[in-house]
């Protein structure tokens, strides 16, 4: 459990390669500065890929929760 | 565009200007033989979704440039001068193409339309313009590659969790050790995808077949290569290619995935082992007598898509053809087939783009085609191909299911 409050939720469990990245991406945009994304997915590659995203597009993912085979990313929108 | 830029893009065309890609750029006689045979063109009839509509604005530029014709008499040469609206011209013509070749088949020179479009994805790399999307992903690849030691502990983490479902698929008396990973000497080195299922079918069948394999850190695709980004390209191949060295294995196998299969296999010079698709592997085993299949479990009338990069540029016809004939009662073929098969609409990282109606416009001839065939299910081993034709499907109220070749095989294993 996070006690973290997110802004958006979005549910990208099974979705097909590379779209959980791409989604995560597209819906940070139309966030503000400061807000939080929590993006659930159930891909073991994201594990690797959500923080290179975020290092790479100058992001943060402030807590990352494993719930079963579920991963939650709570990630802040930084520019 | 101020002289500075135009100079840079200048030497950018230039340093692609090898011996096939002059014949490419000169030879063409615009016969028009292409234009049909591009199912983009197909879906919508403007010429600048045509094979030679497309090459035609990378060659304006290139006679402009290049060709004392047109740099001397540009209206007479038919030549262009680099300025916005071009570079905008030649974004739309690289990322409409999904590099199919199917033209190719079709020109009475041989001409790779795709080869001729590299120079366009490099000018809009140099330029800052190619689609976000695909340069974002190409950049994560890239840092991932940087950063691995950082995220291998959490990685083999959840991949202990998905050795539960291996477990479960063949029915395993321990999930312990059923995806090995960093396993030093090991046969094969299985490169996934992101998606959990790209590992845990692949892991049954490895497993079935008792092969020595361990699993790769990385994904297969190549977002650097989509992007058009021959740097990011070669650093995103390399991670993979360097860890199969480190490991010394004996052969790399690739995931469903048609551009990740192409590159190591084709595109990446003599390697000290040997690349070989999930797909080969499989017919493989079964062929081998290593793994067993339930033979005749599907009823409902089956086909097979050719991913382009497997099929029509890899060279991978006959092997899922064979495996489907002994899992389904009634497999039936597309027509045209083979190298002459309709592309889907999705590769050359078509569908990572924010483009669905497009796409949904452009898959029309394959859409077409299964209808004709009457399958009730499409096999495919692209997840390109396979996220595409489920857009087709929900696009056109088809009706039909899209299905994984390996997922199909993983659970029809005897075991």
């Amino acid at each position: 459990m996070s006690d973290i409050k997110a802004d958006v939720t979005m549910d990208l469990k099974g979705l097909a390669c590379p779209l959980p990245v791409v989604k995560v991406s597209q819906q940070i945009k139309k966030m503000q500065v400061g807000q939080i994304l929590m993006a659930e997915t159930t891909d073991p590659g994201a594990l690797a890929d959500f923080p290179a995203w975020a290092k790479t597009s100058g992001n943060e993912i402030i807590d990352t929760v494993k719930d079963g085979n579920v991963t939650k990313f709570f990630i802040k929108k930084l520019k | 565009m101020d002289k500075e830029k135009v100079l840079e893009l200048e030497q950018v065309i230039e340093k692609k200007l090898n011996r096939p890609m002059l014949y490419y750029l000169d030879l063409c006689t615009r016969c028009g033989l292409c234009y049909d045979t591009c199912h983009a063109y197909q879906g919508i009839p403007k010429k600048e979704y045509s094979p030679v509509g497309r090459a035609e604005v990378v060659r304006k530029v290139f006679r402009k440039y290049f060709r004392p014709t047109g740099k001397f008499f540009p209206w007479w040469g038919d030549a262009r001068e680099f300025d916005e609206n071009l570079m905008e011209e030649l974004r739309e013509a690289a990322f409409s193409c999904t590099g199919c070749r199917r033209c190719t088949m079709f020109c009475p020179f041989g001409i790779d339309m795709p080869y001729i479009l590299g120079i366009a994805k490099e000018l809009l790399i140099a330029y800052g313009n190619a689609p976000e999307e695909l340069v974002m992903l190409a950049d994560g690849a890239v840092e991932k590659g940087k950063s691995v030691e950082m995220f291998k502990e959490g990685y083999q983490g959840v991949i202990k969790d998905l050795e539960k479902e291996v477990q479960k698929l063949i029915k395993a008396p321990t999930s312990e050790g059923l995806i090995p990973m960093e396993k030093k000497g090991a046969n094969i080195l299985f490169v996934g995808l992101s998606g959990a299922h790209s590992i845990i079918y692949p892991a049954a069948i490895f497993n079935a077949a008792k092969e020595d394999w361990t699993l790769s850190y990385f994904e297969a695709v190549n977002f650097g290569f989509f992007a058009g980004d021959s740097e990011k390209a070669n650093f995103i191949a390399n991670r993979v290619i360097n860890e199969a060295k480190e490991l010394g294995v004996k052969e790399i196998v690739i995931v469903e995935c048609g551009t990740a299969y192409r590159i190591p296999k084709f595109l990446m010079g003599p390697l000290p082992f040997k690349v070989s698709s999930i797909v080969e592997v499989i017919h493989r085993y079964i062929k081998e007598g290593r793994i067993k299949i339930k033979e005749g479990v599907i009823t409902d009338p089956i086909t097979w898509h050719d991913p382009c990069q497997l099929g029509r540029n890899g060279g991978v016809y006959d092997q899922p053809r064979e495996v489907l004939k002994m899992l389904a009662k009634d497999y039936r073929e597309m027509n045209p087939t083979r190298e002459y098969n309709w592309c889907c609409g999705g590769g050359g990282g078509l569908v990572a783009l924010d483009n669905e109606e497009f796409r949904i416009k452009t898959g029309k001839p394959k859409k077409e085609q299964i209808e004709k065939s009457g399958a009730k299910m499409v096999v495919t081993a692209c997840e390109n191909c396979h996220l595409q034709l489920s857009t087709i499907n929900a696009g056109y109220g088809m009706g039909v299911t899209i299905e994984s070749f390996t997922k199909l095989v993983g659970e029809n294993l005897i075991v």
